[in-house]
């Protein structure tokens, strides 16, 4: 890495479907930024020399460049600015590119602003909408949502891997119940249950094996965080910033079908890998991340990780993925609880898309939030008590996900 | 030199593809669909008087232009699966690529071959919910199937089977709807399992989806 890349601090609007309190998003934007200033009080706005807007779905927001209703109202007129949109990968993207940007010694700090409006329309439109991202001449009329594309793949890596539905239910409980410990978490303000592995099994058929609480949340929010140099971190935050000690990007195809054989994966993975049922961008953009971080055994070396749960069937599929475990390891992983709080690498500490929400362009930054907490010593005043609090925490993974797989962004942030 | 540069132009116009003409045109076209574009429909205020909501309605019609990927569209007009196959490696897609995904084919463009109405099961799913154009028609069986000799596979609804009962890697047919209602859209055809294949016995999983499709039936049959 040419320059160190750091994050000083960072904040979410609640994440909620519905009333929030901060319906605009211009107003939601300026709320993360006076929250960060107020945790870093060195912080100015007049210090950023770049934005980088992270927004996924024009449809939701009818509002064609929205980030430029942000970028004015944040009084930042003459700074430059750009959105980037890469699905469910927008606000991973946006760190990527945002990191880039700091590397490069072309910037020195810069601001990253996602949100997304899900609840501007029906929850069955809102899915129609997200599926708008699938390939609409084959797989929009047939699948109809992401849910049944996810299923189809999921269905086969269980059994593939000796998965059972109760082994990935953990994980639709586990996220949920974190969430009750984080007062923006949808899953807080509105359900506000714990809940059981029961309780999975027994909500109501999305798309076999997944059920309701097998999957993420529909949400409106808005999140930012200040990636900057190093020096700007020490000069500002000496004691509470962390590194992003290492960056990778893949991608893969759009449809999942035309994964079976591609030439691309052959030629790295060799034949029959990802098939179906494996995140090839995954590991791919996972193996740049720890090579940059020097990272040999993750398990051993990462202590604990915001990941994309957009299902808990797709959570426990990077797992593997990201080398935590592997086809003989994976079904005993999940019984054993490996990424609970009390676990040996606990996922998803502030509740993930199926806790605290999947506001699509917000929620990479979400989850990049949630880490630079840990690694900051800031969870325990963010959340409600110190259960959701990752002791000794000193190196966290981020992990940002779009499409059936189709883009996917991880990092390595370590505490500075 | 006048007429020169003339000729040369019209080259350079035909140089990717002559501009096609639209003489074979079908509407189908729902009576209540109509394109009303922006329109502020409704509003509503907080009891506190504090929020404001509006409703904004939006409907659009769109050409989606299928150029040099028509051959499968069209053909599924004519009850025909069409695949490509690149000239060099030989590789063949349903869904269909009209260049080369072998980066060492150098993008060669692909040609069109008829695939055969046969395939099998890859993957399944059986989905209770989906999006709101497709509620009506739950539980649906959703497979991505393998064509013929496709790399790739692709995915469309199963009919013809108790939900439960779908395997991997059954046999499968290709069955188009009767032509009259075809649109030229992956909806035209649907798979059905194949002459003489039989389901396995019933199974602890079968009995699992039998019982989280129950209430998707009941819950369809409310729906208007």
């Amino acid at each position: 890495m040419t320059r160190k890349v750091c994050i000083i601090g960072g904040a979410t609007t609640p994440f909620d479907y519905g009333p929030t309190g901060f319906e605009s998003i211009e107003g939601g934007a300026a709320e993360c930024m006076k929250e960060t200033q107020k945790d870093v009080p060195d912080f100015h706005l007049r210090d950023i020399d770049l934005m980088v807007y992270s927004h996924f779905s024009v449809h939701f927001g009818h509002q064609l460049c929205s980030e430029w209703i942000i970028h004015d109202h944040l009084g930042l007129v003459g700074l430059p600015h750009f959105r980037v949109e890469n699905g469910g990968n927008t606000g991973g993207s946006a760190l990527y590119a945002a990191a880039l940007a700091v590397m490069s010694g072309h910037h020195d700090v810069v601001g990253v602003v996602g949100w997304e409006t899900m609840d501007s329309v029906s929850q069955s439109q809102g899915s129609e909408f997200i599926a708008l991202a699938s390939d609409i001449r084959y797989e929009l009329l047939v699948g109809g949502i992401y849910p049944i594309y996810y299923a189809a793949m999921a269905n086969k890596w269980m059994k593939d891997n000796q998965v059972t539905e109760e082994d990935v239910a953990t994980i639709g409980a586990k996220n949920r119940n974190n969430a009750m410990n984080n007062p923006k978490a949808q899953w807080y303000r509105n359900e506000h249950k714990y809940i059981t592995v029961d309780d999975v099994m027994e909500s109501r058929l999305i798309s076999y094996p997944i059920k309701k609480y097998d999957c993420c949340l529909m949400t409106r929010g808005v999140a930012g965080v200040i990636v900057c140099s190093e020096e700007y971190a020490k000069k500002v935050n000496p004691d509470g910033y962390c590194t992003i000690d290492g960056i990778g990007l893949s991608s893969c195809t759009i449809r999942a079908g035309d994964r079976l054989n591609f030439p691309g994966w052959t030629e790295r993975y060799g034949k029959g890998y990802p098939e179906m049922t494996e995140f090839a961008a995954c590991r791919n953009s996972a193996e740049q991340a720890y090579k940059m971080a020097d990272i040999t055994d993750p398990l051993k070396e990462i202590d604990f990780g915001e990941i994309h749960d957009a299902f808990s069937t797709s959570e426990a599929q990077i797992y593997k993925a990201l080398g935590l475990a592997d086809e003989e390891s994976i079904a005993q992983f999940l019984r054993d609880e490996s990424t609970h709080m009390h676990g040996e690498i606990p996922m998803n500490p502030g509740g993930g898309l199926m806790g605290y929400g999947h506001p699509v362009g917000a929620t990479g930054l979400m989850s990049t939030i949630e880490c630079y907490y840990q690694l900051a010593d800031l969870t325990r005043k963010k959340h409600l008590s110190k259960k959701t609090v990752v002791s000794d925490a000193n190196c966290g993974i981020v992990n940002s996900h779009a499409g059936t797989g189709t883009s996917i962004s991880n990092f390595i942030l370590r505490r500075g | 030199m006048a007429e020169l540069e003339k000729i040369k132009k019209e080259k350079q116009r035909k140089r990717y593809a002559d501009a096609p003409v639209f003489t074979d045109k079908a509407s189908y076209r729902p009576d209540d669909v109509n394109e009303t574009g922006l329109c502020f429909v409704g509003h509503e205020i907080s009891e506190d008087g504090k929020a404001m909501n509006q409703f904004l309605h939006y409907d659009q019609l769109y050409t989606i232009r299928h150029g040099w990927n028509s051959p499968f569209f069209k053909g599924l007009l004519d009850g025909k699966i069409m695949g490509t196959r690149c000239p060099i490696c030989k590789d063949t897609w349903v869904p269909v690529r009209t260049h080369c995904w072998n980066l060492d084919c150098d993008l060669a463009k692909t040609e069109w071959v008829e695939m055969p109405l046969t395939a099998k099961v890859h993957t399944w799913t059986v989905a209770g919910w989906s999006g709101r154009s497709s509620l009506k028609r739950l539980p649906i069986v959703l497979v991505y199937a393998v064509i013929g000799e496709s790399k790739v596979a692709i995915a469309n609804e199963l009919h013809q089977i108790e939900p439960w009962n779908v395997e991997f890697n059954m046999p499968l047919k290709v069955v188009f709807r009767p032509k009259k209602e075809r649109k030229g859209i992956i909806t035209d055809f649907h798979f059905e399992p194949a002459e003489g294949w039989e389901p396995g016995p019933m199974t602890e999983e079968k009995e699992r989806i039998q019982n989280l499709i129950e209430p998707v039936y009941k819950w369809v049959s409310t729906l208007k």
